[in-house]
């Protein structure tokens, strides 16, 4: 082979060799989880992404202007078929925020805000509990490997449910964690079932927190205990500002949420449901370093996925309206990381609440 | 599904009064080999509604559980084996869970037991 023969071979592999890179290995947030080439709709056909969509945004416009709650959830369930495999690809298996930890990868930092969650269950090994809005469960494996404790999964979307049993098998996790699709606000579990429960960042999608809580408070056992980590506005929050408004709203457009509740109304609604309040706190608050930072970082990741996944549309390996999606994505961390940044807004507002025990 | 994951899911629907346990059609069954820990079982038996158990054990084609358990079982490994054997080796992957009151189904479909409800049974 001659000299030019050979400097092209190289270039072209070179140049093979790093467009992959860029593509596949560069965008995924974990070695050997979602690549970009694999990336749906969720449940949804192909064809229809994009209308999906466009229904989506229009529904919600104006978040708590939803007259029609009763659609929330196959919204929500919209939502996540539009944005999982997404999720997964560019932000791990753990659907939520968790504060930075200096030192540690975003990996760690994940894993003990979720072993945070269930130290404060206190349970072990031949315990059973539920996480409500379980996502493709990254917490749940989490807890279930670090407690021992059986872990029951329950979200509206199909599409999680089919990853998350993925997931669990993968881990060798299948027999601690089973996952079941239904909506929380009817589970389809009986009364006094669970030894404990946690939901991290998923009870905002419900239009009525109290149904929610009042469903979780029917399956627990007296005398266990629940935790939450909820989105809230903070105390810093001003609803006459435009600005402030600006931001939550959104927050509510970009998430699936059907409005926006503040820190006050948590405990409130917990107690109203029969709960007593163990403790409360906004985990964002200091010395917690800043769970947006991931958000910023990712502002040059953002634009090169943009890019992966439009030429991806283009080449029709991507569906159609997975464009819409990242974009929406994108300009949602926008406001994720404003509501951060101002303090108005933290998505880690945590309560621990306990079912009493039975009066006999 | 598994058996340990039927044994804990009821039929909520509005107004029904007595949801568990949910019949099953079983259309398709799998088996699918799971490590035997005797302290996994051990620990979750004392949840297990038993009668439920056996009935569906039997739905998926399994007939091996005693109808009736007591303490000392759970000392011998034949019957830990057979614990097993349906709670976690026995697989739904096609079929329905049907509602004892109503007879809706739920349909169970690639192993995922689907218990949204429709509008109306809210």
């Amino acid at each position: 082979m001659d000299l030019l023969t050979l400097f092209c071979t190289a270039t072209a592999s070179i140049l093979a060799f790093g467009l992959y890179w860029f593509v596949c290995i560069l965008g995924s947030a974990e070695q050997k989880g979602k690549a970009a080439t694999q990336l749906s709709g969720g449940s949804i056909a192909r064809e229809k992404v994009q209308d999906k969509f466009k229904q989506y945004w229009t529904f919600f416009r104006r978040p708590k202007e939803i007259e029609t709650a009763e659609k929330v959830p196959a919204f929500v369930d919209t939502f996540y078929n539009l944005v999982t495999d997404i999720y997964e690809w560019g932000w791990g298996q753990s659907f939520h925020f968790s504060p930075s930890i200096p030192g540690k990868s975003h990996r760690d930092a994940t894993r003990l805000h979720e072993e945070m969650a269930v130290g404060l269950l206190n349970v072990g090994p031949g315990k059973r509990i539920l996480d409500a809005g379980c996502g493709v469960g990254g917490p749940m494996r989490a807890i279930a490997s670090h407690s021992g404790a059986n872990v029951v999964g329950i979200t509206i979307n199909e599409y999680q449910v089919k990853r998350a049993r993925m997931h669990n098998k993968k881990a060798g996790l299948d027999k601690l964690c089973e996952v079941v699709c239904g909506n929380f606000l009817q589970m389809p579990f009986e009364d006094d079932s669970f030894d404990g429960a946690y939901s991290i960042e998923a009870t905002c999608h419900a239009p009525k927190l109290e149904d929610v809580y009042s469903e979780i408070y029917r399956v627990l056992k007296p005398g266990s205990l629940y935790v939450s980590y909820e989105w809230v506005t903070t105390e810093a929050y001003n609803p006459e500002s435009p600005d402030h408004v600006e931001i939550i709203q959104g927050i509510e457009r970009g998430d699936a949420l059907p409005g926006l509740r503040s820190f006050k109304n948590i405990a409130e609604t917990a107690k109203k449901v029969g709960f007593e309040v163990i403790s409360e706190k906004d985990l964002a608050s200091p010395p917690a370093q800043p769970w947006w930072s991931r958000l910023k970082m990712g502002r040059i990741a953002y634009w090169r996925n943009h890019i992966v996944v439009t030429c991806l549309a283009w080449l029709g390996i991507a569906p159609k309206g997975v464009v819409d999606v990242h974009e929406m994505l994108f300009v949602t961390a926008d406001y994720l990381t404003r509501g951060g940044e101002t303090g108005i807004f933290t998505p880690m507002y945590m309560i621990l609440c306990r079912k009493p025990e039975s009066k006999l | 599904m598994r058996l340990i994951t039927h044994n804990m899911l009821s039929s909520n629907i509005k107004g029904v009064t007595n949801g568990f346990p949910l019949r099953i059609e079983a259309e398709k069954v799998v088996e699918k080999e799971v490590d035997f820990n005797p302290d996994f079982l051990r620990n979750m038996f004392s949840k297990i509604e038993w009668k439920a158990l056996t009935d569906a054990s039997k739905a998926l084609g399994y007939a091996e559980l005693p109808e009736e358990t007591e303490p000392s079982m759970l000392e011998s490994e034949l019957f830990l084996r057979k614990l097993h054997h349906a709670l976690l080796e026995l697989h739904l992957e096609e079929g329905a869970l049907v509602c004892p009151e109503t007879g809706r189904k739920f349909p169970v479909n690639k192993g995922i037991p689907n218990m949204l409800l429709h509008e109306d049974e809210v």
